[in-house]
């Protein structure tokens, strides 16, 4: 089963069709996708400020990042979800459009970035005693996150204009 | 009035501009979606905190003092935006009942959390105590403005579905 497959297949279901057409199911799913991702993006655009060191410097990077941790995957998880159930309306037109492929791109590279981050930046950034400065690392991560996440959220909306209502 | 205020801003170079520029509106758009999630974003975690669930070792003072000016100015940002968007189609947004009670979620979930830090404020050790516990009337007014702008987003995204009111232009 090819991928133009599979689309073809998912387009055809009828959790799909039952997106695709009727009047209030899809706009409602946009409500949750833009909620959940308001509350994720808000809350990542946070650590990131923190960790190229704009905002939030009198707290450690370490503590912020863990108090914000639970709430920013939360609302990312409700948000991939109706992310997809988006995706599952109109498959065939997403997977030919431009933008929504170069977002997704850009997720798997923000994913990268904080899998990244977890595994090289976190452990140094526990051991800078307080007041002191954050590793180069750190900095580099809060950048591309925050450069990522924003070119995200301008593919995701230029997939409104670019795909067929 | 409103059809009065529409014609005439429907005739003005921002009007003949944004239409005719293929990529102003989705721009202009971007920049209300980024400056959502500042106060989105700001809101959610003040408001959490005060109802006891993130941030605890935090004050709502050093909390505030953080967010207030970003919030501020993202708010500006979306007030901006949103007349750039009303001036793209005069005589669309401001013609749905929808676009109005958003307007009216707007004044009460900002309304309720200068009352609510007020409040806290007053009460003192609420406010400034980084361990302090809020009073339950408080937390669920923190809820109720959590809930309110969850509200205004989905009125927000559902204006761009909506019908004009009867006897609105076309």
């Amino acid at each position: 089963m090819s991928v133009h497959d599979a689309i073809a297949w998912l387009q055809a279901t009828p959790l799909s069709t039952g997106i695709r057409e009727s009047d209030w199911v899809f706009p409602s799913i946009e409500c949750v996708h833009v909620i959940a991702f308001a509350v994720a993006l808000g809350a990542i655009f946070v650590v990131d400020l923190r960790l190229v060191g704009l905002a939030s410097r009198r707290r450690r990077a370490e503590d912020l990042t863990g108090q914000l941790l639970p709430l920013t995957w939360g609302a990312f998880v409700v948000a991939t979800i109706a992310g997809l159930l988006l995706f599952t309306g109109k498959p065939e037109t997403y997977t030919s459009n431009a933008f929504f492929l170069s977002k997704l791109v850009l997720l798997a590279l923000a994913g990268l970035n904080m899998a990244a981050f977890h595994l090289f930046v976190q452990k140094p950034l526990a051991s800078v005693p307080d007041g002191g400065r954050e590793p180069a690392t750190a900095r580099i991560s809060g950048f591309l996150s925050l450069a990522l996440w924003t070119g995200v959220v301008v593919c995701g909306r230029w997939i409104g204009f670019t795909t067929l209502r | 009035m409103l059809e009065s205020f529409a014609a005439w801003l429907g005739g003005t170079p921002l009007t003949a501009f944004l239409e005719n520029q293929s990529w102003a509106v989705p721009t202009v758009q971007i920049f209300h979606i980024l400056a959502i999630t500042v106060v989105v974003g700001a809101a959610t975690i003040v408001n959490l905190r005060i109802v006891g669930v993130i941030e605890r070792g935090q004050s709502i003072a050093a909390l505030t003092a953080r967010f207030a000016a970003p919030s501020i100015v993202a708010l500006a940002v979306l007030a901006a935006t949103g007349f750039l968007l009303i001036a793209a189609e005069p005589t669309r947004a401001i013609f749905r009942y929808l676009f109005w009670a958003k307007m009216a979620l707007l004044l009460a979930a900002v309304g309720l959390t200068a009352g609510l830090l007020a409040g806290l404020k007053e009460g003192g050790g609420a406010f400034s105590d980084p361990a302090a516990r809020v009073a339950a009337p408080y937390r669920l007014v923190a809820v109720l403005i959590l809930l309110l702008w969850a509200a205004i987003i989905v009125a927000g995204r559902w204006i761009g579905y909506a019908e004009g009111w009867p006897g609105s232009p076309q």
